[in-house]
This record gives structure tokens, sequence and C-alpha cells, in this order.
């Protein structure tokens, strides 16, 4: 049993990092993820990692491009607005196969938007926000307890795939306070034999990039980086269920909307209505395959997205449905998030 | 009727949740809406302090213990 610890889900984000053997982290400060650094700023002294406040977002993408490529474990946080930013460096980093951590903690927008909790990330984060074709893992914690164990699984599945891995959080639970139960700090032993550390005589030199003028060359690459993403959506799927056995309608949400969602479940069963909740952990690779699988049960009659946003991961649970079961879309924007009652009466009045 | 309590709040690390407000039973407390913190958001304070009674509810619902409430001798 680790240690057990109240904390608010930026700072247990900074915590867990730290005790997956963080290297390197360069961040800017931005509401509602600044706990991040300022909580990593105060245990500098005790750790041993390099902490930079850049000049801005852009600055620490490429920070963490150089720290990734000479093997560190890095990582940067940020929000929406900063995470726009960096979009250029991201679809580098993807493309020069290196293995770093962004966590979002994502509030409304679009814009400089507002600073309350926002999913209007989701398009940005798992259709690629930047150029070309690449894709990168995202995960969705929605506790603060996720926050840890996330951060833990995000540098490990960065190491594995050599990818960059997006943690999309949203303000209500980087704010939030809760128990948390910290696992014991992993000893991390840099293994990075293609690391640019500077070249020994027993080897060639390495060499990292993201250009490649050759258009053959260009497209061999396409090729591998498509064979890499095959084989992460073949092995990393994960999602959550709650009732979903004998369910009617079955809910589909992520992050702190999922925790709304379960409530709504347990008050639908209250009042007869057959309800259940699919939580896709990681939103991409999506768990389309369990969406379809479910979509041909008999039982299930319809399908409802609940998001803080217009209307975004609900596209890709039509695409997984496939027109096999109507499928709902509720979301409220500007940071508020959906109350369990308007809901259930937007269910009773469309699903019925 | 004088305030019997006064309730202060530790305006920076409060992240305008708004528990406060809500748990309030004389509607003492209120986010304000004209002014923000470092982080930007709109922080708890006694807008009506005449109408404190030292209940303490805000301090227990407070989820990043941010409030204090002193209890005034009567």
């Amino acid at each position: 049993m680790g240690e057990i610890r109240f904390m608010k889900g930026n700072e247990a984000l900074a915590e867990a990092a730290i005790r997956a053997g963080m290297q390197g982290y360069f961040g800017y400060p931005i509401t509602p993820q600044s706990e991040v650094i300022e909580y990593l700023a105060a245990q500098e002294p005790n750790h041993d990692y390099t902490l930079l406040q850049a000049e801005s977002e852009v600055a620490s993408i490429n920070m963490l491009y150089g720290g990734a490529a000479a093997g560190a474990r890095v990582m940067t946080t940020t929000s929406s607005p900063g995470y726009s930013l960096m979009q250029e460096g991201v679809s580098y980093i993807a493309c020069a196969e290196l293995p770093c951590v962004v966590a979002n903690v994502a509030r409304g927008g679009p814009g400089l938007g507002t600073i309350q909790p926002g999913q209007g990330d989701y398009f940005q984060a798992v259709k690629g926000g930047g150029h070309g074709d690449y894709k990168q893992i995202v995960l969705a914690p929605n506790s603060v307890q996720e926050m840890v164990d996330h951060t833990i699984l995000a540098f490990d599945l960065a190491d594995k795939y050599r990818t960059p891995v997006l943690i999309l959080s949203d303000g209500a639970i980087g704010q939030m306070m809760e128990k948390v139960e910290l696992p014991e700090p992993v000893h991390y032993k840099q293994d990075k034999p293609w690391a640019t550390t500077g070249k020994t005589k027993d080897r060639e030199r390495n060499y990292i990039t993201s250009l490649y003028i050759q258009s053959d060359d260009m497209e061999k690459k396409n090729i591998a980086l498509q064979k890499k993403f095959r084989k992460i959506e073949e092995n990393e799927i994960r999602y959550e269920e709650y009732m979903v056995d004998d369910a009617e309608v079955i809910i589909t949400a992520y992050g702190v909307t999922s925790r709304t969602s379960k409530k709504i479940v347990d008050l639908a069963r209250e009042s007869g209505m057959k309800m259940g909740l699919h939580r896709p952990i990681t939103l991409w690779p999506f768990p389309a395959d369990r969406i379809s699988e479910l979509a041909d049960r008999d039982n299930v009659k319809a399908f409802l997205s609940i998001e803080m946003s217009a209307g975004q991961m609900v596209e890709d649970v039509r695409l997984a449905v496939n027109g096999k079961k109507p499928t709902y879309f509720y979301g409220r924007t500007g940071g508020i998030i959906p109350t369990p009652e308007e809901v259930l009466a937007y269910v009773k009045e469309q699903i019925g | 009727m004088p305030a019997k309590g006064y309730v202060e709040i530790l305006v920076d690390t409060c992240k305008g949740c708004g528990l406060c407000v809500a748990n309030c039973p004389t509607q003492c407390l209120a986010l304000k809406q004209d002014d923000t913190n470092v982080y930007g958001y709109h922080y708890s304070y006694m807008a009506d302090p005449e109408k404190c009674i030292a209940c303490m509810n805000c301090a227990v619902m407070c989820p990043d213990s941010v409030i204090t409430v002193y209890k005034k001798k009567s």
C-alpha cells in the first residue's frame, strides 16, 4: 500500500511525475494548470530534475523535443490555449518518434475562453491538432487518483512506443481535491540506445530528424509510423463500463462528465429506466470495436454522448455505432458541467 | 443585529467553486464578480458581513481549506 494523501488533481499529477522518474519539466503557467509548475518548483530542491519556466508554450514544447532527443523523461503541462500553441512541436515530436508526456488541463474555449473546465479540445487531441498524419496516445483521467495512475502510465507508454502521450484532463479534475494513493517512486534507468547523447567510438552517430526531403523517404517514414499506430490500436485500448449488461440506453462520456454520468445512470435506474455507462479511458486509440459490439446487442436501444462541448466525441461514437442504433448528444459549453437532472429531463423528452 | 463572526478567506488559494456560497445559511458569502485572484478566479468574500452567524458551514465545506471562521465574544 502506497502513501495516502489528500491532494489537488494538478498537485497529484506533479507528484506522480516526480515518482515516475521525470528528469525535465518545461512549462508555462496557465489557469487551471498552474499548480503543476508551482508544486514542481517547490519540490525541486529535494529531487533530481530540471525545471524551467519557458518564455512561452511554443518554447516549452521545443525544449521537450530537445530533452526527449537526449533520452530524458520529459513533461510539460498546459491548458487549452497553450496546447494550441504547442501543436507544431507535437507534430515534429511525433514524426521524430520521441517519447514525451504532455498534460492538457482543458478549459472552456474557443479563443482565450474561460478558466472553468471544458472538453472542447477533443478534436485537437484525438484527430491531431498539428499537421501531417500522426496520432498520439490520449488518456482521459476522471479522478485525482487517475491523474496519478495515468501520469505514470503515460511515461511508460511514451517510452514503449516512442511517441508523445497526451493526458487530456479538465479544469474540474485538476482543481478537485480527493484522497490519493501514491505509488513508490520508480528508479528510472535511462536505456535508450537511439538517444543523441554524444557519439562513442563503438557505434555510428545517432540522428534524429523530422525532415525528409525525398518523397520516397517521407513515404517510408509514414508507412512505418502508421504501422506503429496500428500496433498501438491493437494493444492499448482502455475503457471502463458501469451497468451496461442489461442497459437500454448507453451513455458515453469521458473525464469529469463520466462522473456526472454515473449519477445519471443511478438516478435513471431508480426511476425504472435501464441505463449504462461506457467510458473510454484512451480517447485514441478509441474503443470503437467495443461500442460497435454494444450496438449489436438487442437490448440496447440508443446511445447518448454527454460532453462539455458542442458535440465532438459523439462523432466517433456515431462512426462506431455505424447507424445501427440512434445516437443522441447532450452538451454544455463555456465551462458549465451538465447536471444529472437536466440530462435526465433531456433523456425523458428525446429518448423516452 | 451585529455579526456574530468573521470569515477569513485566503483569496489566492480560492478556486471559486462556490460551495461555501451554496452552503451559507444566511447568504452572507458571495463570489466577487468584479475582481479575481492570481489564478483569475472570482473568489469568495463576505458580501454581507452583518449576516454571519459563525456556524462554520463554509469552513467545513471548503475543499481547499481556505476558510477560517472567527467567533466574536459576546
